[in-house]
């Protein structure tokens, strides 16, 4: 067959069509596949790694599927796009489940803490955090081109990333306190929010992911040595 | 943002009505099914139904064509769903069937709590239509307007947990005489949850004023007689809607 451009990882945890129909609609003349086939997703050019769910299941999907070595191969390899739970499960531990996850990013994943769950005007906050929420930059990206410093996207999650790295943070938002919601490494970006459902912000962040070539212009592996060893 | 085909439901067939009146009901087809998949066949990426009897009488009754509007277009094609829904088992019902979103209307209203135990019973799954006037809520088929701020009331019900608020402004809605776009924007900054715009999307223009405004968080907007009439051309509106204001896939 040949090589598909862009793979997106399906590993039985929620519909990805959302997602593919998506990246579909932003790389009109690329070849996209939703697969759960390590081959496709080794030989792919890049690929999107969404998801939902709770930990403990993703990661038993994930090597149920015998998935775990090519997710954490392309993540070293290729540019990667985690998504939601795909970018919680790049990281070591998360705290759903007390599940230990793929370890390509050095952090924790947690709950958003009950006692902390309280705005600014005493009122209390929903768990999960649900809804529209601005997207603070920490510094120019490829993947954050043409998308405005505290620009909203769509929340959908109960669990937040904790990098051991602070270099790797490249967005953050508040609920009620800062927390990470976008990463970054020589070739992997992630996001906790749903760029498939934020509308124009959401489809330039995909449209710049699909044309992103990590390398050209920066240095490889500059983000911490860890995650590329 | 979508643009949401509106197929409304009485006695299993598919008809407009004008300002929310039953006796003004026209039949457009008497097959849902052929009319959801005509959407879908179109680009449609969600369909919104109402059952009018079930809005009417209270409970629903046009449970068949629902059944086959949802098993017709699938999984992929998210289906919301309003009418006459005010108690949890209907909305059990109504989920397992396959419809994704279930709105609440006037019970959202005149029953907070029931709204808010369905928020807790089946999170992602609840809306609420509100329909106003001058910025106040309407209710019962726009019959009565009370005294509560759209605002304050959507505010409250984005606190229990609700999915979006589709938000009709009945001045003006299936007269073909344009969205209240100012209103529409003031109610999505003041929310954190998605709009999704009901009433008076007649014409392109519409469409574009819309999109113009869509990033303050409207995901949507449903639009029933002006396609069906042809003074709105459903693929160039959701392809305007989708350059001016980008895509949603799956909300």
């Amino acid at each position: 067959m040949s090589m598909v451009d862009i793979a997106v990882v399906d590993y039985g945890m929620g519909n990805l069509r959302s997602v593919s129909k998506a990246i579909e609609h932003v790389a009109p003349a690329m070849t996209v596949v939703v697969t759960s086939d390590p081959k496709v997703i080794a030989e792919a050019g890049r690929v999107v790694f969404p998801g939902q769910g709770a930990a403990p299941d993703c990661m038993r999907e994930i090597d149920a599927r015998g998935l775990r070595q090519v997710i954490i191969d392309a993540a070293h390899s290729k540019p990667f796009l985690g998504i939601c739970m795909g970018m919680q499960v790049l990281f070591d531990h998360s705290e759903e489940g007390d599940t230990p996850c793929l370890g390509v990013l050095p952090g924790t994943v947690q709950r958003f803490p009950h006692e902390a769950m309280i705005d600014a005007e005493g009122n209390k906050l929903k768990v999960p955090h649900m809804g529209w929420n601005n997207v603070h930059q920490t510094g120019p990206h490829p993947l954050w081109a043409g998308i405005e410093e505290g620009e909203r996207f769509y929340f959908v999650h109960s669990y937040f990333v904790q990098p051991t790295l602070p270099d790797v943070i490249a967005g953050f938002s508040h609920y009620p306190f800062p927390f990470t919601c976008a990463v970054a490494t020589a070739n992997i970006f992630a996001v906790q929010f749903h760029p498939e459902k934020s509308q124009n912000a959401g489809m330039a962040l995909l449209g710049n992911f699909v044309t992103w070539n990590p390398g050209e212009g920066e240095a490889a592996c500059d983000m911490s040595g860890a995650t590329c060893a | 943002m979508l643009i949401i085909p509106a197929i409304d439901l009485k006695d299993g067939h598919c008809v407009r009505l004008e300002q929310g009146e039953m006796d003004t009901a026209t039949v457009f087809s008497e097959d849902p099914a052929a009319t959801a998949l005509h959407w879908k066949a179109l680009g449609a990426r969600r369909l919104h139904l109402v059952d009018l009897n079930g809005a009417f009488a209270g409970k629903p009754i046009n449970d068949a064509a629902i059944r086959s509007i949802v098993d017709a277009v699938g999984d992929d094609m998210p289906v919301q769903l309003g009418g006459g829904i005010r108690d949890l088992a209907t909305i059990e019902r109504y989920l397992d069937d396959g419809v994704r979103y279930v709105i609440i209307g006037t019970a959202a209203v005149k029953n907070p709590g029931f709204l808010h135990e369905a928020c807790d019973a089946f999170p992602g799954h609840v809306m609420v239509g509100l329909d106003a006037k001058d910025g106040k809520i309407a209710v019962e088929g726009w019959s009565k307007i009370t005294g509560h701020d759209v605002i304050d009331l959507a505010k409250r019900f984005e606190g229990y947990g609700v999915e979006a608020i589709i938000y009709t402004d009945i001045g003006r809605d299936g007269m073909l005489n344009g969205v209240n776009i100012e209103a529409t924007q003031k109610l999505a900054q003041a929310l954190s949850i998605p709009v999704i715009a009901s009433g008076g999307i007649t014409n392109l223009d519409d469409v574009r004023a819309l999109s113009t405004v869509a990033k303050d968080g409207i995901i949507g907007a449903i639009t029933g007689r002006a396609i069906y009439q042809g003074s709105l051309d459903f693929v160039a509106a959701q392809k305007l809607a989708d350059e001016l204001a980008g895509g949603v896939f799956g909300v």
